[in-house]
């Protein structure tokens, strides 16, 4: 296809427009990241790249303290990354365990044929709307604040886009190699772990990534659930104004780029399954 | 209705050649197949004639008018492609209306038009049907209907009969003809199958690795091949191509073909190799119906011997496989009196042989 | 060792286990069985006990404030009050109001834009990959992180009013209508991609050679568009909006972040709404009641909708 010069240059306008928007807020909290004190707002003068760069945000999130401020932190980042980290990992693991699990019983099986659907039910509410029993049920088993009790509601609430997104994988895996194999004697068990798995691997880790940044992203079940030791990055990035009076916003501008990095990342390294991912694999690219 | 006419048209994607130097001369209302294997640059061809390819180099004109800075919307070319691209979404009657709906004919137009293709192509008593709901070989109909009711300037068709059963391909060869005589359109046709483009067209334009080989009439292209690869090509079964060294030994000229096997050449064909000196190997070819057995017939035909290998019926004929040694020639038995492993002597007349310069392929004399 | 049990094997305990878990790998169904079991013992626990409770609590006068522990909620019974109370409770439609009002700005507005950029992406042009993956980062950014963004350019001595030449006390986010455009720009800037993809995946399956015929006929880009483009995309815009409005409404993060739901109530969506009674006001009991009636009706109106999906399908 022919493309005239002139539509090829309105393409190009169009596209950097919209890379700009979308780079603006972003590029805001990044340079902001690494701008001192006086930089943060017009009362000295607003520039996009700081004019004085400096790592004193990050040095503060990190100790708690750092030259030229006299304020200082009771709690630095270090709880809340771990704690970030444990329970998305965790959660991760159990929504992938139980979801690659049962969507193969019901790709293969088909066993629970309502089970996709009831799943899915899951993501259909607003969280806040389901929240009072879960909220005292984690109170009667001693579950707030405790990185089990953090991951458990993660590995459920990311449970349906783990079991769905496996479920496509599943179904592309052709039926005709399980049979062959379980026809040279191999058990079920034997099929599905020495060969289903590896080949729905590469699926298998998007899969993981996908729950994982999800898991990465909350906030508010990290809001109702933990009140101070198991404290995730979001919460605590949110908080950190509350604690400290003033407006802290290079430290927050740090504590959102350190946030936002891996699942940036990650996303980007899944790009081409996104779509099955959103959708509940309802589409692929 | 257009003539085309394509002026040394090169098309490059980056390194690679698609179509080089392409020269073709297609007058109005003529139905032209552009005919080889695939990969050969003949669908780069159409779409650089249809415009959804642009020209690297030369030109293409439309009576005279060249159209590169058209828009392929304004173009007026009927295009029925491979798969035919039907709306599967719409109906039949709006896969038959859409190119004269965009153009903003009057309603009671389309639909006295509408109705006319439907009834040509024999498809009315689908037309309040989605089309996704037709068979593949109404899918057909339907796509050549679709582009024939805006009445284009041109007619391209993209291997239109491949993807049918062979017995509509036969019914769907013969309708292709008589649609083309009722158009009367310019039509231009691409396949690998050089028995369609054989029964099909006025004019077969043969190409390879991007060059056209030749262009002509079925008939010329059959007997009067420009060079080996045209021989090669076309005819079923293939000609006989024996490839060896030419030598003059006592005074008669011999092909020594590798494995020690000889062509005597005499008469038109051993005249047409020896009109270029310069060429000291050549290619010997012949159709296997023109090799005889029995009698002599006249005095210049070549003789030579060999084996029978093999005898495979096809029809009221024979395929015969002659083996002189190492080398395997075919011909046509059509009176059941040969056996498998007989030693006979065949006969093949200089006048039906060809000659070919075999590093180059082209043809001698002739 | 063998998988296979023999007679012989299974006389002891252990081995018995063992003769259990060879016949479970030899027989699919029971296999499934095991593994569907996590998957529903996660239900079971997620969805059936807290239904049973959240409809117990709703009809309590129940507050984690008096002391009484949640099994003797009964002691406070209110009947139906908590649901008497929320069909006349102005804040409560309120909120509903404002998201649905969010709903229908952000959510075309996304579509829009998201189609726009699908279709200036479905043809190849270099740098397209590049592009591509600037235009999907913002819906990868954790939605607090965003907030966060939005919060610091919409300072009144941020980069907003500096950029477009306002005063330090043109206020965004404590303005009483400019918070609510401040939070839907936000909302667009972060989901917009999310449209865009899965627009483009949709536009990406037209068939190539239907849009050249379609142009081969004569008809123009936008005709081709509305004609042979959006009708076949029809499933796919469909899921793009049910997913986008969805999400939105349930939208928290971003405006819980950047307005807390202010100014006043200027910005409170139901899930804010939500929040400020549960901690806020710990009125546990009315949230859930409230709650579970957005349940059954979000229930209702996806039980309608997925039937008419299938007898639109079937």
């Amino acid at each position: 296809m022919k493309v005239s010069p002139g539509a090829l240059a309105l393409k190009y306008v169009f596209v950097l427009l919209a890379a700009a928007v979308v780079l603006y807020p972003l590029l805001w909290m990044v340079t902001m990241a690494f701008k001192p004190y006086p930089e943060w707002t017009t009362v000295s003068g607003l520039t996009w790249f700081p004019k004085n760069p400096t790592l004193q945000n990050f040095e503060f999130i990190f100790y708690g303290e750092a030259e030229g401020l006299v304020v200082s932190l009771d709690r630095t980042i270090v709880g809340p990354l771990i704690s970030s980290l444990v329970t998305s990992i965790c959660g991760t693991l159990l929504a992938v365990v139980s979801g690659t699990l049962a969507s193969y019983a019901v790709v293969r099986f088909g066993l629970a044929q309502s089970l996709p659907l009831s799943v899915l039910q899951l993501r259909l509410f607003p969280p806040l709307a389901v929240m009072i029993p879960v909220m005292v049920m984690w109170a009667f088993i001693g579950a707030v604040d405790t990185w089990w009790g953090l991951s458990l509601i993660y590995g459920i609430v990311t449970l349906p886009f783990a079991f769905w997104l496996m479920k496509t994988f599943f179904e592309e895996v052709p039926v005709e190699i399980e049979d062959a194999a379980r026809v040279s004697g191999c058990s079920y068990w034997r099929v599905f772990y020495r060969i289903t798995l590896p080949i729905v691997k590469p699926g298998l880790a998007t899969c993981a990534l996908f729950v994982f940044i999800l898991n990465w992203s909350d906030y508010l079940l990290a809001l109702l659930l933990t009140q101070k030791d198991w404290v995730t990055l979001p919460v605590y990035m949110a908080t950190l104004t509350s604690a400290m009076g003033g407006q802290m916003y290079g430290m927050k501008a740090a504590l959102g780029v350190i946030a936002a990095i891996p699942p940036v990342v990650f996303g980007l390294m899944i790009q081409k399954h996104l779509v099955r991912g959103l959708t509940f694999g309802a589409l692929k690219q | 209705m257009s003539s085309i006419q394509i002026n040394n048209v090169t098309k490059r994607f980056g390194d690679f050649t698609a179509v080089e130097d392409m020269c073709l001369d297609i007058e109005e209302g003529e139905f032209v197949a552009l005919l080889g294997p695939s990969g050969c640059g003949k669908t780069t061809t159409m779409n650089m004639i249809a415009g959804l390819e642009d020209v690297t180099e030369g030109s293409i004109l439309f009576d005279g008018q060249d159209l590169s800075g058209t828009k392929i919307q304004d173009r007026n070319i009927g295009f029925v492609f491979q798969n035919y691209a039907i709306f599967t979404h719409l109906s039949v009657y709006k896969n038959l209306s859409y190119g004269l709906e965009v153009k903003k004919v009057d309603k009671a137009e389309i639909d006295r038009r509408v109705k006319a293709m439907a009834d040509r192509m024999s498809i009315s008593h689908r037309l309040d049907q989605p089309a996704s709901s037709l068979s593949v070989n109404e899918m057909q109909k339907l796509a050549i209907g679709r582009s024939a009711i805006v009445e284009p300037r041109i007619f391209l068709l993209d291997e239109p009969l491949s993807n049918l059963d062979a017995g509509f391909r036969a019914y769907m060869r013969a309708e292709l003809k008589v649609l083309q005589h009722e158009f009367g359109q310019t039509m231009i046709y691409v396949t690998h199958d050089q028995i369609e483009a054989m029964s099909l067209a006025d004019k077969i334009a043969i190409i390879d690795q991007g060059k056209l080989m030749q262009y002509g009439s079925p008939l010329e292209i059959y007997n009067n091949p420009a060079n080996r690869f045209v021989a090669n090509f076309v005819g079923s079964p293939r000609m006989n191509l024996i490839d060896g060294e030419l030598r003059e030994e006592r005074g008669t000229l011999r092909l020594m073909v590798h494995g020690g096997a000889e062509i005597p050449l005499s008469g038109q064909v051993r005249s047409e190799f020896s009109s270029d000196t310069k060429v000291h190997s050549g290619s010997f070819g012949i159709r296997p119906q023109d090799i005889y057995f029995g009698a002599r017939r006249a005095e210049d035909d070549i003789e030579m011997h060999g084996t029978v290998e093999v005898l495979e019926r096809v029809g009221p004929k024979r395929l015969v496989y002659l083996q002189v040694l190492e080398t395997m020639f075919l011909a046509i038995d059509d009176q059941d009196q040969l056996n498998v492993g007989d030693e006979v002597p065949f006969y093949m007349p200089p006048a039906k042989s060809l000659a070919f310069d075999l590093a180059s392929g082209r043809r001698l004399g002739g | 060792m063998t998988d296979i049990p023999t007679p012989a094997s299974q006389t002891t305990q252990s081995e018995k286990r063992k003769g259990y878990w060879a016949t479970v790998a030899r027989d699919g169904q029971k296999m499934g069985f095991w593994f569907i079991l996590p998957t529903m013992l996660l239900l079971l626990f997620i969805v059936v006990f807290p239904l049973l409770m959240q409809l117990y609590l709703s009809v309590t006068w129940w507050t984690p404030l008096e002391g009484i522990p949640w099994y003797r909620a009964w002691e406070v019974f209110s009947w139906g009050e908590n649901y008497w109370f929320l069909l006349t409770d102005p804040r409560l439609w309120g909120a509903l109001w404002r998201t649905v009002v969010i709903m229908g700005i952000a959510v075309p507005i996304q579509f829009f834009l998201g189609m726009a950029l699908a279709y200036l992406f479905v043809d190849k042009f270099p740098g397209r990959k590049i592009f591509y993956s600037i235009m999907l980062t913002p819906m990868m950014v954790v939605p607090a992180v965003v907030g966060l963004m939005f919060f610091l350019l919409f300072q009144g001595t941020g980069p907003v009013n500096d950029h477009l030449g306002l005063p330090a006390d043109f206020s965004w986010l404590t303005d009483v209508n400019r918070a609510m455009i401040s939070v839907i720009i936000a909302d667009i800037w972060q989901w917009t991609p999310l449209m865009f993809l899965i627009l483009l995946a949709g536009m990406l399956g037209v068939p190539s050679d239907q849009l050249l015929a379609a142009r081969l006929l004569g008809g123009s880009n936008w005709q081709n568009f509305l004609k042979i483009v959006l009708p076949r995309m029809k499933t796919v815009i469909i899921i793009a909006l049910v997913l986008r409005a969805v999400e939105c409404f349930k939208i928290f993060d971003l405006i819980f972040i950047m307005t807390k739901g202010g100014p006043g109530v200027q910005t409170e969506t139901i899930s804010l709404f939500l929040y400020k009674q549960t901690f806020g006001e710990l009125e546990w009991a009315y949230v859930a009641a409230i709650g579970l009636t957005i349940l059954f009706v979000l229930s209702v109106i996806a039980a309608k909708g997925l039937s008419y999906m299938a007898k639109k399908n079937g």
